[in-house]
């Protein structure tokens, strides 16, 4: 019998690289907590940030378009562009759990470790083309996603955890069928394989009908993943369920990994010419845009008004995948590139005026009328909240309006002049919830006494990460050049 | 050589933003001090500009920056210094930094001190930009920055009420601004258009590209720019039927006027016929309409300077009345002699409005000279420099007005446009009427104003050390014609006398000086010895007709801001509320209703969800079939 021959250059362990670290952070911090346990969260964030910035180094270390692991990972321009959000959405992340009010899921190390496993699955999502591991690393990083919410430990919470987890594992369902169709359509679980034999037996006849309806299956379950309507209906709950900065984190670093996964599904499918994916991806985006978006404004809680507008700001992004260009791909990454520091910015406003119980209305935790007169009580607190709203709504010159003209300009160029005009429409719409919060926090009398109740779980970290993303936020028209281009340089070396 | 442009044009802008930065705060001396410095800066870094042309004749270049950058269209923001350009600068920083400095004693107990200098700086450096701007639009940019500064300047007391006053229903401050800022919004418009059609045809709007292209172009067209760029300049330097705004203007603190409403703002549509001198000596035609409406104002606002009782309004008059003189020259070709006169002008007219700044502080802000009156044992300073300054303006030898203006009347004869040089030269003795009437009943006669309780007292030595060099530069500017000719003929085109006109050279000085003497000695006999007034001449038609001047703001009242604001009325009331905004409002009730019918379907029945994700593949299915079949 014959040894199995290993060639460790073949492996190209290199590429594993940030995923490793990942782990062996997640596991060291269960270590850790194994020998000594009820050590201070503080250490935990800390040892989370270190790991996740090690992960950066690794990321941007790793040689682009090189694979590893016998071909099952793919380094390549968009993976590393989506691990870097991810890390970065994360690195941002991690800090707010530094709060002044006591919550209950923080205080377990568990807590981090399971966040790094999510961004162990995360980041295999995204740098592979093999469906298998996509799956695996999407299953992965949702099984640590659904105790995340539910450590929240409210009602709603576990509510939403488990809603979430039974629709995750519809979605997981509807994606191993659509895998399992192209599996049998071609014999191959990896995507570059599957495009080759579709190019040869794309011409056979009847063969669309199943290659198509593959294609549908598993854009129900990235539509689940990023939200489209109709496979968002968890997002709100879930929303409302987790923490203000987990509901920030969920409408980027998921999104953007399931992103990755339907940039690659979807241009296979472009290159094979199967227009009627672009219709539907496109038809979905719009309706997902503008039912949200009516949805929004008729929402009395901020964090539901900012679920609903994070929905639309992903139906929004979602027609640049169907576009088919440089520009639009490069400007998905751009988009949430920007997207994440003002929205996770937005999100960590309301948390830092969280409380334990809710105040001003028997359900929410953060309606309108909490924010009303805030100028008088809190006025760097409002109108640092007015930047990320503007820069929401797309008012220039803050950063989300570059994203928002990147990607109209994508569509404009691809001749979709009507999608264009909607895409536009909305913005206005959406303007007008954005606003509503303007007019609260600026022109309406206040109900509260003091700033007291804006700064309610205020601390150092907070505000760092607070100032950080307005920061951002603001100067974006100095870097925004210089970022576009490095992203389409990316773009550009991928092959898709 | 560069180093100095930018100095010159970017040290009013840090001055301005230096000032800006206490605006809100209370009285800092400092800020006085250093924005004066800084415009005297400016002022330096201008004459060194101005020596280094007159030696090496070389035209000074810098590009700032592609500013515009639309397809085809590349707009670069430059900046050029010529020989006219020079002038203006050295014109305009000269009067600034002395404004400025003047300010500081004017200002000193407003309340708004830092404001007031961020503003008149944020003027200065827009009224450069205007002028050293080398194409239309950079031109442009400076023509609405100074029209921001005016009004904000215009309007800095903002919070005097309205009230009424002589022919105005009601004036106050903010109205003035705003009626100036409208006013010159609509002849901006005519610059537009003519800023446009120089594009559209040209498509650069550099005045070098523009110039070049004239003789390419065909003349309905060039007469059309012409005229356009007219309206532009109508509005700035307030040519009638847009004056009125001028004398309301008034409203704005003394300092404000000296500078922008006699010195260098309203000259702007004067340098804009200088500059655009290449285009206007192809379109004779449209340069004739242009000196004979400059004839009109010339009379037009000397007659209602004539009777007027405020002391600032009789200026402002007087500033029209020479725009009209300058529009007069540039109008008939003989471009250096305007922007001559402009300079000359510039200086006596800076002075004689401070000079009026310095009485009204005497006089507690009275502006009605019939109760002023024997100023000069109080103010005998004052007294001096307003005595120049009117001596000049009336055209006596050997003062500035004098050189400046009877070379206007004698390029009036050498055209052989006699009506023209006849309206001017009558002109010219109205003008030394009431320059010296406003000097007899301020200075001399009896002291009407004990009734009033005033004490009158002297402006600080400072603020007049401040008018001396204008004071100066008004006895003295006139001798350096000669220099003056030589230099600007290098750019501009020289205008020569024909030999019938040099013959009579002395003629005319004889008949100027004449009537303008005349024409002090009349005013010498009616008011150097008291207030004498006649009730009959005072009710007589013609005196009420130039009294309220021509009726004409009331006119405009009538014929057109009561009917638009009837019409805005009925658009509004009519159209706005009953059509306008229901539709919107239906389109929100339509779109909100549509959210909350959707946010059912969020009931919160895990069921429901999943039904609705299946649902979904039907319906994403279906779309894809639809897309199928309809290609």
């Amino acid at each position: 019998m014959m040894p199995i021959a290993i060639n460790y250059d073949a492996l190209n362990l290199v590429t594993l690289a940030p995923m490793l670290v990942t782990l062996a952070g997640a596991l060291l911090i269960l270590i850790i907590d194994l020998i000594k346990p009820n050590l201070d969260k503080s250490l935990y964030v800390t040892l989370t940030i270190l790991t996740l910035f090690i992960a950066f180094g690794a990321t941007t270390s790793v040689k682009l378009n090189s694979r590893g692991l016998f071909d099952l990972i793919l380094i390549d321009g968009i993976s590393v562009l989506g691990n870097l959000i991810i890390l970065i959405g994360s690195i941002l992340f991690i800090p707010l759990a530094l709060t002044k009010k006591r919550f209950h899921e923080f205080s377990y190390p568990e807590f981090f470790a399971m966040f790094l496993f999510m961004i162990f699955g995360f980041q295999f999502m995204v740098s592979s083309d093999n469906l298998i591991l996509i799956f695996v690393g999407l299953e992965t990083a949702s099984l640590a996603l659904y105790p995340l919410i539910a450590m929240h430990n409210t009602k709603p919470s576990i509510e939403a955890a488990v809603k979430y987890f039974t629709m995750g594992a519809m979605a997981a369902g509807f994606y191993a069928m659509g895998s399992a169709a192209l599996y049998g359509l071609t014999g191959s679980v990896e995507l570059h394989t599957i495009a080759q034999v579709f190019q040869e037996r794309i011409h056979e006849a009847g063969s669309i009908i199943p290659i198509a309806g593959a294609a549908l299956l598993l854009l129900v379950a990235i539509g689940f993943k990023v939200s489209l309507i109709p496979f968002h209906m968890w997002t709100p709950d879930a929303y409302e369920g987790a923490p203000a900065p987990m509901a920030g984190y969920m409408s980027i670093v998921p999104k953007i990994a399931m992103m990755v996964v339907a940039i690659r599904v979807f241009s296979l499918y472009f290159d094979l010419n199967i227009t009627l994916i672009k219709y539907v991806i496109i038809a979905l985006a719009i309706v997902t845009t503008t039912v949200s978006n009516m949805m929004a404004l008729v929402q009395e809680d901020v964090k539901r008004m900012l679920a609903y507008s994070s929905i639309s700001h992903a139906g929004f992004i979602m027609v640049a995948v169907a576009l088919d260009s440089t520009k639009g791909y490069a400007s998905i990454f751009m988009y949430y590139g920007l997207f994440l520091f003002t929205n996770l910015g937005a999100f960590a406003m309301l948390w830092i005026s969280r409380r334990k119980t809710a105040r001003f209305h028997e359900r929410y935790h953060h309606p309108y009328e909490k924010f009303a007169g805030m100028i008088h009580k809190a006025p760097i607190a409002a109108v640092i909240m007015a930047i990320f709203m503007l820069s929401l709504a797309g008012v220039p010159p803050f950063s989300l309006f570059w994203g928002k003209l990147y990607v109209i300009s994508a569509i404009v160029d691809k001749g979709y002049y009507t999608v264009a005009l909607i895409m536009a429409l909305n913005s206005a719409i959406a303007a007008y919830y954005y606003l509503k919060l303007i007019v609260y926090m600026f022109l309406k009398p206040a109900i509260v006494k003091d700033g007291q109740i804006v700064y309610a779980n205020r601390t150092l970290a907070l505000q760092t990460v607070i100032g950080f993303a307005a920061f951002v936020t603001i100067t974006s028209i100095f870097y925004i050049q210089p970022l576009m281009s490095y992203i389409t340089k990316l773009i550009v070396a991928t092959h898709i | 050589m560069q180093s100095y442009l930018y100095i010159a044009l970017f040290a009013p802008l840090v001055s301005s933003l230096f000032a800006a930065i206490f605006a809100q705060q209370k009285k800092i001396q400092l800020v006085g001090i250093i924005t004066s410095i800084l415009i005297a800066l400016s002022f330096f870094a201008s004459v060194e500009l101005l020596v280094y042309l007159m030696q090496t004749n070389k035209i000074v270049h810098a590009t700032l920056f592609d500013w515009i950058v639309i397809g085809d269209m590349n707009v670069k923001f430059g900046f050029t210094v010529d020989h006219v350009t020079a002038v203006m600068m050295v014109v305009v920083t000269l009067v600034s930094a002395l404004v400025h400095i003047y300010s500081n004693y004017y200002m000193e107990h407003d309340k708004s001190f830092n404001r007031f200098f961020s503003y008149l700086s944020a003027f200065v450096f827009s009224m450069l930009v205007l002028v050293m701007s080398d194409s239309f639009l950079g031109l442009f940019i400076g023509w609405e920055g100074v029209g921001v500064c005016s009004w904000l300047l215009i309007g800095f007391w903002y919070y005097k009420k309205d009230e009424t006053r002589d022919v105005n229903p009601s004036i106050s401050p903010s109205w003035a601004a705003n009626e100036a800022f409208i006013m010159n919004r609509i002849a901006d418009l005519g610059l537009l258009i003519g800023i446009f059609l120089i594009f559209w045809n040209v498509g650069s709007l550099k005045y070098n590209d523009f110039f070049a292209a004239i003789p390419n172009l065909n003349h309905g067209l060039l007469v059309a720019i012409g005229i356009a760029l007219f309206i532009g300049a109508m509005g700035k330097s307030a040519q009638f039927p847009l004056h009125t705004w001028l004398a309301d203007a008034m409203e704005g603190p003394t300092p404000v006027s000296a500078l922008i409403h006699a010195a260098t703002m309203v000259t702007a549509g004067v340098y804009l016929v200088i500059r655009a001198n290449p285009l206007y000596s192809q379109i004779p035609g449209v340069g004739y309409f242009i000196a004979v409406l400059g004839t009109f104002v010339a009379i037009f606002a000397a007659s209602m300077a004539l009777v007027n009782r405020d002391l600032k309004r009789v200026i402002a008059y007087s500033t029209l009345s020479q725009l009209g003189y300058m529009f007069a020259a540039a109008g008939l070709g003989a471009y250096w002699v305007a922007l001559f006169h402009l300079a000359a002008h510039a200086f006596f007219k800076a002075l004689l409005f401070l000079s009026a700044g310095n009485v009204m502080h005497a006089m507690h802000d009275e502006l009605d000279m019939f109760k002023m009156g024997g100023l000069k044992k109080y103010m005998a300073k004052t007294y001096l420099m307003m005595g120049i300054a009117s001596l000049a303006l009336s055209g006596i030898y050997p003062f500035a007005g004098f050189f400046s203006k009877d070379t206007i009347l004698e390029v009036a004869f050498n055209e052989e446009t006699y009506g023209i040089w006849f309206v001017l030269w009558f002109t010219a003795g109205l003008t030394a009427f009431y320059s010296f009437r406003q000097v007899f009943l301020v200075f001399h006669g009896d002291e009407r104003f004990h009734e009033l309780g005033i004490h009158p007292h002297e402006a600080k030595p400072y603020a007049l050390w401040a008018m001396a060099p204008l004071a100066v530069l008004a006895v003295i500017a006139g001798f350096f014609k000669e220099e003056f000719v030589e230099f600007i003929t290098k750019f501009l085109p020289p205008y020569e006398m024909s030999e019938h006109t040099e013959h009579l050279v002395w003629f005319f000085i004889i008949v100027t000086m004449g009537i303008a003497l005349t024409g002090i000695f009349i005013a010498y006999k009616k008011y150097a010895n008291g207030l004498r007034r006649d009730p009959k001449v005072e009710n007589s038609f013609l005196y009420k007709l130039l009294f309220n001047q021509y009726y004409i703001p009331i006119f405009y009242e009538k014929a057109f801001a009561k009917p638009y604001k009837e019409l805005s009325d009925i658009a509004w009331k009519e159209i706005d509320q009953e059509i306008v905004d229901a539709t919107v409002d239906g389109i929100a009730k339509a779109v909100e209703v549509t959210g909350d019918v959707s946010r059912r379907a969020q009931n919160g029945n895990l069921s429901t969800y999943l039904k609705w994700m299946a649902f979904g593949l039907i319906f994403i299915s279906l779309i894809a079939l639809i897309s199928v079949v309809v290609k």
